[in-house]
């Protein structure tokens, strides 16, 4: 790479840090990265932003109206849950609707502080070198979104190169004791909250959904929400409806009757959000849109119950104390982490030549015109 | 280095505050960059504003765990103290500092324990679990202490005699105790004044003690603080007292403080 083409992307990329861009291209990337004027541009972004605002709202209302009726621990314990809520609801919606960039650096903040969760639950932060290439990796995957390679080549790449330098810089210390252990937990790290959630990042690319106009807001949105409504309607039809366990060593808590309902509502959901969200696209369609909230709602619950093997093999109850009520930030994101690589390439298959996912740009932030 | 436990930290169901005051703390890789930055600037600026000599430093164990005792004039001692070890070591130092000044709000107890790694002792109520906790973790642990046995810093210039707190954390134990001499951090940051001065810092490192052979109870305790009290007084050129109790002790069992290099073993 010649220094001169080094200047003129950095420079680019300033421009549209400052928002001086003038080309098309320019502008188009200034507005889809820091562009908050499309927010609300979609009717099932603002239905969702509405419905959850109504919906924290209505089980803060109850549980006030319950207090006198409950415990005062079980009381404190809602309440802290419930502030808990508030406090992540605000931090998904508010980068989501500022633009993709912040979007991408939102999932770049959460996969950092879950692989701190992680290490810590697993013992892997001792080893700092392993530690310090899957953090170096999740940047990598986070530059990769941003400078958005056509087809997406970049980030692909950082599957395999990552876990392979996980692989290489463990080799030097010449400890083979313990080596298959420590390579697997950094890769297993890196794939689940580095690699698995920046697809989340890798989503926010959506510019232009197969030529309809929509942007990523909704489809994330429409993502992150289906994901968390599944892992409640489980918790709560288990625990009112279901007796029998489905992996009883691994979860005594999570039973068949909550897996289906929570599959049978989810899937109504996501058809009928989907079907709302992808008119005009050849993924509205009632299989692929079925196939689409399935795919969501079993992946949703193995995302658990891999966490919760993970905790039983660990021996812990909650991975960390950082959401008051919740455990960890991991306990609370776990139905996400097997979901977003899943439904990116189950999108790009249905939208078939209008796909894959993003395609449409804006292409090369980062890397200019270096590499071919 | 082990080769491979799956053992979760010590300090998981803690969060914030809580977990930076307490002896479990266990940290990661944003704390150990942190320190290599911290460190690495530290000696780069006693280097250059106070020219710092150090001398003795093959007394130095090569590994953990072990203690730094030394006289305490001035918040730089624990620098100065910390600056003679091999930066590889950073993550094993635990600079035992005052909870009521260190530890005292969180965003204090955040620099503390991510920076500087120190480990609270609270002096108003440093109760005798306290300091058992820092024992058994001296024990089970590789950790480095650093350790003021006067109990806080002079105000002017001299000595305070020795607290037993160091007795209790390491007699009977193998833990090699090593006593150093700071000379000049009075006058280059007196308790008194906000900033440092442009003052020449000397620190000398004398040959570490272990405490196998003594009880831990009081006398024991006693004859530690006594000893490295002693030891630190020779280190700067003092002499002893002669009528001090201390000229008892025999000699066989607690070689004198130049003559003896012991490596860290653990209990």
């Amino acid at each position: 790479m010649q220094p001169g083409r080094i200047a003129r992307s950095w420079r680019g990329f300033r421009d549209v840090l400052k928002g001086t861009g003038e080309s098309h291209l320019e502008a188009s990337i200034q507005d889809h990265l820091f562009g908050y004027e499309r927010a609300l541009a979609h009717p099932l972004t603002v239905t969702i932003v509405l419905g959850v605002i109504i919906g924290l709202a209505v089980s803060g209302a109850l549980i006030l109206a319950l207090r006198r009726r409950i415990s005062g621990t079980s009381y404190s314990g809602a309440f802290r849950r419930w502030r808990s809520w508030c406090w992540l609801v605000g931090v998904i919606f508010v980068p989501v609707l500022a633009g993709a960039f912040w979007t991408m650096l939102a999932v770049m903040v959460l996969s950092l502080l879950c692989f701190r969760e992680y290490a810590r639950v697993t013992g892997l932060f001792r080893e700092k070198t392993i530690c310090a290439v899957v953090v170096l990796g999740i940047l990598l995957v986070t530059a990769a979104a941003i400078d958005h390679w056509p087809d997406d080549r970049l980030f692909f790449a950082l599957g395999p190169l990552v876990g392979a330098m996980i692989v290489i810089v463990s080799i030097p210390f010449d400890r083979p004791r313990g080596f298959i252990q420590r390579v697997a937990l950094g890769v297993l790290g890196f794939v689940l909250l580095g690699y698995s959630l920046g697809y989340i990042s890798n989503m926010a690319n959506v510019t232009n959904l197969a030529h309809t106009g929509i942007d990523f807001r909704p489809l994330v949105l429409l993502l992150i929400a289906a994901v968390e409504f599944n892992d409640m309607l489980a918790a709560l039809i288990g625990r009112t409806l279901g007796e029998k366990a489905i992996l009883p060593t691994t979860s005594p808590r999570k039973t068949w009757a909550g897996a289906l309902g929570a599959a049978t509502l989810t899937t109504a959901l996501v058809t009928a959000a989907g079907g709302w969200l992808f008119q005009g696209t050849p993924i509205a369609e009632p299989g692929w849109l079925i196939g689409l909230g399935l795919l969501i709602s079993v992946l949703g619950q193995l995302g658990d119950l891999t966490l919760s093997s993970i905790k039983r093999d660990v021996g812990v109850e909650d991975v960390g104390a950082t959401l008051p009520g919740h455990g960890g930030l991991l306990d609370r994101f776990d139905s996400l982490v097997l979901v977003p690589p899943a439904v990116y390439h189950y999108l790009s298959l249905a939208l078939g030549p209008d796909g894959p996912l993003g395609s449409e740009g804006p292409h090369r932030i980062l890397t200019g015109g270096w590499g071919g | 280095m082990e080769d491979w436990t799956l053992r979760p930290a010590k300090d998981l169901d803690l969060a914030g505050a809580d977990r930076h005051r307490s002896y479990d703390r266990e940290s990661g890789l944003v704390a150990n960059v942190a320190r290599f930055a911290w460190w690495t600037m530290i000696r780069g600026s006693l280097k250059l504003m106070h020219r710092l000599e150090i001398h003795g430093r093959e007394n130095l164990p090569e590994f953990p765990s072990f203690v730094l005792v030394a006289n305490h004039a001035s918040h730089l001692d624990a620098l100065v103290l910390g600056a003679t070890l091999p930066l590889k070591l950073r993550d094993q130092l635990f600079p035992l500092a005052a909870g009521d000044v260190f530890f005292h709000t969180p965003a204090l107890a955040a620099f503390s324990a991510t920076v500087l790694n120190a480990l609270p002792v609270w002096r108003k109520k440093v109760g005798a679990h306290a300091i058992q906790q820092l024992r058994s973790r001296l024990i089970d642990e590789p950790s480095i202490y650093i350790l003021f046995p006067e109990g806080g810093r002079t105000r002017d210039g001299s000595m305070r005699p020795f607290k037993s707190g160091i007795g209790m954390m390491t007699a009977g134990t193998q833990v090699p105790v090593v006593p150093c001499h700071l000379e000049g951090t009075f006058e280059a940051f007196p308790p008194e004044s906000y900033l440092p001065r442009l003052h020449k810092v000397t620190v000398r490192i004398g040959a570490p003690r272990t405490f196998e052979h003594l009880d831990n109870r009081r006398p024991g305790w006693d004859e530690v603080s006594g000893l490295l009290e002693k030891d630190i007084k020779t280190l700067a050129g003092e002499q002893p007292p002669p009528d001090s109790h201390l000229a008892t002790v025999d000699p066989v069992q607690n070689p004198s403080p130049m003559t003896s290099h012991t490596t860290s073993t653990r209990n």
